[in-house]
């Protein structure tokens, strides 16, 4: 049973995990908390029911599926926070932005899909697997790879190409950066693209394991997600990944111990011990502000 | 000079409060009669709101054509409530300063309805809810009528189900957890509980929209149960289905009878095989009355109507029958007609009881190769 639960509470977590990533990767590069990520979570899957309805084939669906929530994250960037940013408006308003944006998505969504509940096609087969008495779904397991391996292309590219140390510098200072010869505006669009390619990635995988897909799907996990990247440390994908699953496995504690009506708030009971031992996160280390 | 002003302002009050009585008091004999009918129409529940004023426009269609009701043209008013109580608090102000409106279908969720109820009761406009089930909507006023089961009524033709049908004791349930969920879900503990041959195993509260209820279902599979009572839409029983089968195929998954839909179906695929649950309207009778409606629903909405639409359609009916017979829109006999009208509709005889609440007769519904059928069709009782 607590075996079961804690294989529960992983493979929740690393749905979680999944989202986390996206808005560390914008916070990280832009110091945006970006929450429209929810809403383009949830278009990401929109788009593999719809090129699927038109018989594209399930493989194609999902790249063009990912392809164009990364196109719509650059559209976000261009119609809604790049004119903030050249008017060095506030964080605060792009941060309210992107929740605006959010309803936008949620909403057009609704229009053009409806709001009630549509089925998202199974990925592959999937089979039940018993580890030590516990049973677990194969499509878990490939849950768990696929963050792992988003994880670390995300860090290597980050960390090791060319474009990731442009996307480092960005962060650091746009100005300077322009000034060594970065084209700031291609780096930032590139992070949006990045931040909403990743949404739709873990939208799919997650989507493929519920076999559920409407548009407030990213509203619940969105805030959790955002929980487990505030809790790892915003801006660390190792820390996202962590983060997500110290919420899953929490999750599957609380909801055994006390039952399920204790679940959900959970999360965040966690987030607001950790912010108030740790305000920088588990893994993250107190920023040093260079002027 | 402030005086002055101040005198002004109390003269607009009080002419405005005046002229409000006036246009309460006087409604034109002539113009169409206006029901309204407020339901979500956009936000989560949308898919609902627009299939109830569409089985609501049937009716009001169907009377129409024989010439409307008092010799006036029926109308329907729209809202949108988007299901929230905030909306309808100023939805319900929006109706009840309409003097040509008699009353008003709606609202979707119980506890929606149960924000809005006070204000038409007060103001003498008839509320007739087709979905709320909570049992204390319908006390709230003498002008607020239900025309959709009690919640524990159906818990009790499930309770039948278990012991008689499927001879099941190990029962646990999975509530939503909103205002209407979690009573429901009390209600459902309470009749379990109590009954000497079923033994409720787990009571789980889950958030509708967290999509994974892996740590119910692990800790109810622990606990035994051979039954689970979904307590929720469809939306919460196809993967509740999905996610239990998976781990205990022998699982025996029950619903409610707002879980008739087709998209129960279509989002449980295989894993929604044997759900049983209770319903008021089974669109497959052979009633030409039920098959008129149901074919017309079908060709507009593209899929056939749940049990809560045709209570839209009938609670318009029974609405206009008790105008007709009450010969006058006033309000308060009106309200006496409605009370003491037995309808015959396609959801079954309706008659509302003290309280407005209507009772309901129940057909057990199963799926079984991707389509409901009756369950004694397939038990042979």
């Amino acid at each position: 049973m607590i075996l079961q639960q804690a294989f529960n509470g992983l493979a929740l977590g690393m749905a979680y995990a999944l989202i986390a990533v996206g808005y560390s990767l914008v916070f990280g590069i832009l110091r945006l908390v970006n929450f429209s990520h929810g809403s383009v979570y949830a278009f990401g899957a929109h788009m593999v029911i719809l090129f699927v309805s038109y018989h594209f084939g399930l493989a194609p669906a999902i790249i063009l599926g990912v392809v164009l929530t990364g196109l719509l994250g650059i559209l976000i960037d261009k119609m809604a926070l790049s004119p903030l940013r050249k008017k060095n408006s506030p964080g605060i308003s792009s941060l309210i932005t992107t929740i605006g944006i959010s309803y936008i998505i949620q909403n057009l969504l609704m229009m053009a899909f409806g709001s009630e509940k549509k089925t998202f096609p199974e990925l592959f087969p999937s089979k039940m697997i018993t580890i030590a008495g516990a049973q677990v779904s194969s499509m878990q397991i490939v849950m768990f790879i696929a963050s792992v391996i988003l994880l670390l292309v995300l860090t290597l590219l980050v960390k090791f190409t060319k474009i990731g140390l442009a996307m480092r510098s960005v962060e650091q200072s746009e100005k300077i950066a322009s000034l060594m010869g970065i084209n700031t505006n291609f780096i930032i669009a590139f992070t949006f693209f990045l931040g909403g390619a990743s949404a739709a990635i873990a939208s799919i995988l997650i989507s493929g394991y519920y076999q559920i897909v409407y548009p407030t799907m990213g509203f619940v996990v969105g805030l959790k997600a955002f929980a487990a990247a505030v809790l790892g440390g915003i801006g660390l994908f190792h820390g996202s990944i962590v983060g997500g699953l110290v919420i899953g496995v929490a999750e599957a504690i609380a909801a055994s111990l006390f039952g399920s009506a204790y679940r959900d708030s959970v999360a965040f009971i966690i987030l607001i011990l950790v912010l108030v031992i740790r305000p920088a996160g588990l893994f993250g280390k107190k920023g040093i502000e260079k002027v | 000079m402030k005086k002055i002003v101040s005198l002004f302002l109390v003269l607009v009050v009080s002419i405005s409060l005046l002229s409000g009585c006036a246009s309460t008091k006087e409604s034109s004999q002539d113009g169409p009669l206006k029901i309204a009918v407020a339901f979500p129409m956009t936000g989560d529940n949308a898919e609902y709101g627009k299939s109830f004023l569409l089985a609501a426009q049937i009716k009001v269609d169907e009377w129409n054509e024989n010439g409307g009701v008092l010799g006036r043209e029926v109308e329907l008013v729209s809202y949108d409530d988007k299901n929230s109580g905030d909306e309808a608090a100023s939805i319900a102000q929006k109706i009840v300063s309409d003097p040509e409106i008699i009353g008003v279908l709606g609202h979707f969720a119980s506890g929606v309805s149960m924000v809005a109820a006070p204000t038409y009761n007060e103001n003498k406009y008839i509320e007739i809810s087709n979905t709320a089930s909570h049992p204390d909507y319908s006390s709230i006023g003498d002008y607020i009528f239900r025309n959709n089961s009690v919640i524990s009524s159906e818990f009790g033709v499930i309770e039948d189900v278990l012991v008689n049908d499927l001879k099941l004791s190990k029962v646990g349930v999975v509530a939503i957890k909103t205002d209407w969920g979690t009573t429901a879900g009390d209600i459902a503990a309470d009749i379990f509980g109590n009954n000497p041959s079923l033994t409720l195993v787990g009571r789980e509260d889950v958030l509708e929209g967290s999509d994974d209820y892996s740590l119910a279902i692990a800790k109810l599979k622990e606990a035994g149960a051979e039954a689970v009572i979904g307590v929720g839409m469809y939306s919460l029983l196809a993967p509740l289905a999905k996610q239990y089968k998976a781990v205990d195929p022998e699982i025996q998954v029950i619903g409610l009878s707002n879980a008739y839909a087709q998209q129960l179906i279509e989002l449980g695929g295989e894993a929604a095989e044997g759900i049983i649950f209770p319903v008021s309207f089974y669109a497959d009778s052979t009633d030409p009355a039920v098959r008129k409606f149901v074919d017309t629903y079908t060709e507009e909405f593209g899929s056939e109507p749940s049990a809560l639409a045709a209570q839209a359609y009938d609670s318009i009916g029974i609405l206009l029958e008790a105008v007709k017979q009450n010969g006058s829109t006033d309000r308060e006999s009106l309200r006496d007609t409605l009370n003491a009208i037995s309808y015959p509709g396609i959801t079954g005889e309706t008659q509302f009881d003290e309280i407005g609440d209507a009772s309901k007769e129940y057909t057990k519904l199963v799926v079984k190769d991707g389509k409901f059928i009756r369950f004694s069709d397939v038990s042979g009782k």
